[in-house]
């Protein structure tokens, strides 16, 4: 445990640290570009110069290894003026491109420039040109003359997607970030590239001239793509909608925990925001495909329901639910269905395609995000789990009826079997976000919202509890399924239904051990947003 | 201690100022009167000759009569906006949002769009400003860093019937020029445009 | 005199007097825009024109009065729509009925007929006006009230307040009048003034027997029209006045009284003050000059220019109000009260014995 000085502060860190991380302990940041806490050190910046006493020259932090009574420098006039220096070197070639650059705003050179920077560039040679606005791959757009040659985006490759689509070709100022001939920038985590490059050279081709990054708000929330929960941070707009498509969500960014997912996320679930407001939400309450309102659908609903009951009793309606639902909308449905009306068949699972797999990164098989929690909080039935048993029971004749929560069972069973199966039923309800073949085949359709539109807590498939707050607001007449739940109670005249989240947490948490460690508690602490580079 | 100072040094000034034959007041008021019966029977005067044709001008009035007459323009006033071109006749600004971003009466509103050219990349799709909100600060002709943006039109008297017709669209914006470089017949036109 | 002669002359000087100060008022509508903007070096209205001319403004009256009729009247929730309604209408009777006794004229002989040119007159005719004026205010203070606002009862309490406050040294002032003229007819007091002074050569008007008592007079009178510099219970710049509630012709008739009022003064004050209608000098058969030449004209062609003698005083005392209006700030409200009751009171209590003392020695 060696003992270093850093600015006249002392402080006592793992053997092997560096210098840069040492500093960051003791809150000092330390300007650098190729340093990133998942990757190897590349040490090619040079941005983060620090004087330490007794070395010879100016020495970068970001490789350094702490020693025992080393004392370190960050802000003496000769680390300065190297930094100083080091930002004009990087910005020798660097185009005047910040009006047109979608990094501008969170771009690190344009921060360093101000706080470290603030030079007039002595060089007065032509700026050499290269790339511009390259497509490298599905998601990712270069320009290279914006490029700083940090090779953060080629470590990346390398060590963490291991896809090595990337390099840095040719030498000198003509030094060019460039993909290897015919590779494409295509692996399952290229957006992070995106993320990693400290300036406007990677860019998000999805995100491209949308909105600028100043107009945006952030909030923390969990991915809903699958069983993994990676950490992440949406980030939406609050007024002037005529930018991003008139849409509110920009876009999904990572966010780091250490726990989980590290710095990064998948494509599939960055780009999973874009369905949260297409045209498939389902917005007004609906009866056989006639929009109506909430009153006029819940008193049919309810009417369908209570006569479907006397006559057939509650064994003959299957509860086929989403693996994807919250904990507290899952306990509800639990106490609602389960233990207020006694429905025994509860389905929830359906086995995940062959196209799905488990990696060794982050992708999860299961494209449920609460898969885990289902099977713990769906108790009181000990049949019809599966899917396929409802599906087949229902084709039987056995099953007359349905209540379908947000579950859209084309995809793996197919939308004519599951339009044929639902022919048969006296009635149907349908409690979810978007239209598909299920809500199309129920007869009442009630609009609920997305996850970004409602609080909850989701399940990882280790059993991680993690939360997320209502970013923006139910958009249209969508409702969170827990209004909706209590709204049916009324109508069913069953006990009130508690609709905050975290009071039904409490509950939760009362029924069930895994779900005692507070979560609510402390919502602030988690809901520091984290910058995109760290 | 110094407000105090003033207002006593005020108030005794004011009673020291007035003496008696003006306290009496009438000796002013005929004093007033001569004054405005002075300024009256010389406009009278002016008036008259005017109203017969010996003079064109009237030297003590000095109306303007405005939507004919118009007192010329200061180079540096901030008039109506308009957007430059490129010389190829393309729109100078590329949807950088600046103007957007400081403007404090939030009227404008651009959407971006993607060009081919990766010289320029980016371009207005829509570049809307209400002047029924604009304040004429300039802001946003000083944020713009492709001096994209110009208040150089010259015109000021912007009225319409309806909020949504103080709304500039980006071909009107593009179609404006400075009123240094207008042509007679622009002139004319423009005027056609600002009275329909 | 013919019964038939009798009406036909009465309505002919009842037309007369009615037309007389509703042109007069008209124009100073006009005067009152264009007359100040002369005085500012400005031009004044000049926008609305016919044949594409502005006619000096005057179509903007027309304009004005067209807007007057057709704008919407508004009408407050009230108790007293009635007296709301006929407020207006009483302010503007009274000023008009007060013209009955002016004389405009002396005599006019036609078909052996002498028919006198004044309406009525009273023995009387002084207390007529003032009781007129003062029943004026009765319109004021009742639309004022009627219009169920505070701000427009402040203003009408006001209107009473400065009306008495000034009714009192006018009427006082009068009296020195009386005492100098010894009547209480009106005409008989102009007639007074037909006489000269000094070897004939200076006419004997009422302002050099009464020259504080013209100030007085004059000064109150302003007053009683409520225009600036004493636009108390108007004061649009503190309460908005006894109008507040009034919209369309019934605020143009408001508004039209002030006018009609200006010349009421201007008329009394050229009665008792300028000689009414007389022309220095002009007798019945014609001029008589101190230097001993005379020049004979027929009698009623001497009427004629004594009637144009009158309407010429009366403008040039409209225009001289106009002028004061325009030139002048207006008081505080306690200025106001002070100048009524401090000075002109005192004042033309000590006219009234000064003169009546001259008279009896
Ligand atoms: S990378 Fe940064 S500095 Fe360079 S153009 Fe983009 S925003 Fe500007
Ligand atoms: S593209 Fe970005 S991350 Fe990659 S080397 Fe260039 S600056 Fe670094
Ligand atoms: S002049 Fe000011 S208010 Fe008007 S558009 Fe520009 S920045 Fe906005
Ligand atoms: S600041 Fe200039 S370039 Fe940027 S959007 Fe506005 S007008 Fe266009
Ligand atoms: S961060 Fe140390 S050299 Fe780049």
């Amino acid at each position: 445990m060696p003992t270093l000085t850093i600015d006249n502060q002392e402080i006592k860190v793992p053997a092997g640290t560096r210098v840069i991380e040492a500093a960051k302990l003791l809150g000092i940041e330390i300007p650098h570009y190729c340093y990133h806490p998942a990757l190897s050190i590349a040490g090619s910046c040079r941005m983060c110069l620090v004087e330490i006493e007794k070395f010879p020259k100016l020495a970068i932090a970001c490789h350094t290894v702490a020693t025992d009574g080393m004392i370190v420098h960050t802000n003496s006039d000769k680390a300065e003026h190297a930094r100083t220096s080091m930002l004009e070197f990087l910005l020798a070639n660097h185009p005047l491109d910040c009006p047109v650059c979608d990094q501008a705003g969170e771009c690190k050179l344009q921060q360093y420039y101000m706080t470290v920077g603030r030079h007039n560039s002595a060089l007065l040679d032509n700026k050499i040109k290269k790339t511009k606005a390259r497509v490298l791959g599905p998601h990712v757009i270069l320009d290279s003359e914006r490029c700083i040659l940090c090779s953060r985006c080629v470590r990346f490759t390398a060590e963490i997607s291991k896809s090595h689509e990337l390099g840095i070709f040719n030498r000198g100022d003509h030094s060019e970030l460039l993909n290897y001939p015919g590779k494409a920038l295509d692996n399952p985590y290229s957006g992070n590239v995106v993320d990693i490059c400290p300036v406007g050279a990677l860019t998000d081709r999805d995100f491209r001239f949308k909105v600028r990054v100043w107009y945006l708000d952030s909030k923390p929330s969990i991915c809903h793509g699958c069983a993994r929960g990676c950490n992440i941070r949406v980030d939406y707009l609050r007024r002037r909608f005529h930018h991003n498509d008139g849409k509110r969500i920009a876009r999904f960014k990572p966010r780091h925990n250490p726990d989980v997912n590290g710095h990064w996320i998948c494509d599939a679930g960055r780009y999973s925001y874009k369905q949260l407001e297409n045209e498939d939400r389902l917005l007004t309450p609906q009866v056989d495909g006639t929009p109506g309102g909430w009153d006029s659908v819940l008193a049919g609903a309810a009417k369908a329901f209570a006569g479907h009951v006397s006559e057939f009793g509650v064994n003959s309606i299957a509860l086929i639910t989403s693996a994807s639902l919250s904990n507290e909308e899952m306990f509800t449905a639990q106490e609602l269905f389960g233990n207020g009306l006694k429905m025994e068949k509860i389905a929830w699972r359906i086995p995940p395609g062959p196209e799905n797999k488990d990696d060794d990164l982050l992708i999860r098989a299961d494209k449920n995000a609460n898969s885990f929690a289902a099977e713990k909080i769906f108790t009181s039935t000990s049949r019809a789990k599966d899917v396929e048993e409802v599906l087949a029971k229902t084709e039987a004749g056995k099953i007359k009826a349905w209540i379908v929560l947000d579950a859209d069972l084309g995809p793996a069973f197919g939308d004519e079997r599951i339009a044929k199966a639902a022919e048969s039923l006296r009635f149907s309800w349908y409690l979810g976000s978007y239209r598909n073949a299920t809500s199309q085949a129920c007869r009442f359709v009630l609009p609920s919202t997305v996850f970004t539109e409602k609080e909850g807590t989701v399940t990882n498939f280790a059993g991680r509890v993690q939360h997320f707050p209502a970013v923006v607001s139910p958009l249209g007449g969508a409702l969170p399924l827990l209004e909706i739940f209590a709204k049916l109670a009324g109508r069913l005249e069953l006990p009130t239904v508690e609709t905050n989240p975290a009071r039904v947490y409490q509950s939760l948490g009362q029924s069930f051990e895994h779900f005692a460690q507070p979560i609510y508690a402390a919502p602030t602490a988690k809901a520091a947003p984290t910058s995109k580079v760290s | 201690m110094a407000t105090q100072n003033t207002i006593r040094v005020s108030v005794r000034r004011r009673a020291a100022t007035l003496s008696f034959w003006e306290q009496v007041y009438l000796f002013e008021v005929i004093r007033g009167l001569w004054i405005t019966t002075h300024h009256f029977v010389l406009n009278l005067y002016y008036h008259i000759l005017k109203l017969f044709g010996i003079r064109k001008t009237h030297p003590l009035t000095p109306t303007i009569q405005y939507p004919e007459e118009c007192r010329p323009l200061a180079l540096r006033l901030r008039t109506l906006h308009r957007l430059a071109r490129r010389d190829d006749g393309r729109p100078r600004c590329v949807a950088c949002m600046m103007c957007e971003t400081v403007c404090p009466a939030l009227c404008i509103q651009i959407v971006a769009a993607a060009v081919d050219d990766p010289n320029i990349e980016k371009r207005p799709k829509s570049f809307d400003i209400d002047i029924g909100k604009c304040v004429f600060c300039g802001f946003c002709v000083e944020a713009c860093p492709e001096d994209a943006i110009r208040m150089d039109t010259g015109i000021l008297d912007i009225a319409s019937y309806s909020r949504g017709g103080m709304v500039l669209d980006i071909d009107r914006l593009l179609s404006l020029n400075a009123a240094t470089e207008r042509t007679d017949k622009e002139v004319d036109q423009l005027q056609k445009w600002l009275l329909q | 005199m013919s019964p038939v002669m009798y009406w036909t002359t009465t309505v002919a000087k009842s037309v007369y007097i009615l037309v007389f100060p509703l042109t007069l008022a008209f124009v100073l509508a006009w005067a009152e825009r264009k007359q100040s903007a002369v005085m500012q070096d400005r031009i004044g209205a000049n926008r609305a024109s016919v044949f594409g001319r502005p006619w000096l403004g005057f179509v903007h009256m027309v304009c004005d009065a067209m807007k007057m009729f057709t704008k919407e009247d508004f009408v407050p929730e009230t108790e007293h729509r009635f007296l709301h309604h006929i407020a207006p209408g009483i302010a503007m009777f009274f000023a008009l009925l007060a013209f009955a006794v002016i004389p405009f004229g002396n005599q006019l002989t036609i078909a052996g007929e002498t028919i006198g040119l004044q309406v009525a007159d009273l023995n009387v005719g002084i207390l007529f006006v003032f009781a007129l004026t003062s029943l004026g205010v009765y319109g004021l203070v009742l639309g004022g009230w009627s219009s169920n606002n505070n701000y427009a009862l402040l203003g009408a309490i006001r209107a009473s307040a400065q009306m008495i406050s000034y009714e009192i040294c006018i009427g006082i002032t009068v009296i020195g009048a009386i005492i100098a003229f010894g009547t209480l007819s009106l005409q008989e007091i102009v007639l007074a003034q037909g006489t000269h002074l000094l070897a004939g050569w200076l006419p004997r008007w009422g302002i050099l027997l009464q020259p504080l008592g013209f100030l007085l007079f004059f000064v109150a009178g302003i007053a009683e029209t409520k225009r600036v510099p004493f636009d108390m219970p108007e004061g649009e710049s503190e309460i908005i006045g006894f109008n507040l509630e009034y919209s369309s012709m019934k605020f143009g008739l408001f508004l039209f009284t002030d006018f009609v009022e200006t010349v009421l003064i201007a008329a009394v004050t050229v009665t008792f003050f300028f000689g009414g209608w007389q022309v220095p000098w002009l007798y019945e058969t014609g001029f008589a000059f101190p230097w001993g030449s005379t020049w004979a004209i027929h009698p009623n062609i001497a009427a004629l220019l004594q009637m144009g003698a009158f309407v010429g005083k009366v403008v040039f005392f409209c225009w001289l109000m106009m002028a004061i209006r325009w030139t002048l700030p207006r008081f505080r409200y306690d200025q106001v009260m002070d100048l009524g009751w401090k000075w002109l009171l005192p004042l033309s209590l000590a006219n009234v014995v000064v003169t009546a003392l001259i008279t009896l020695w």
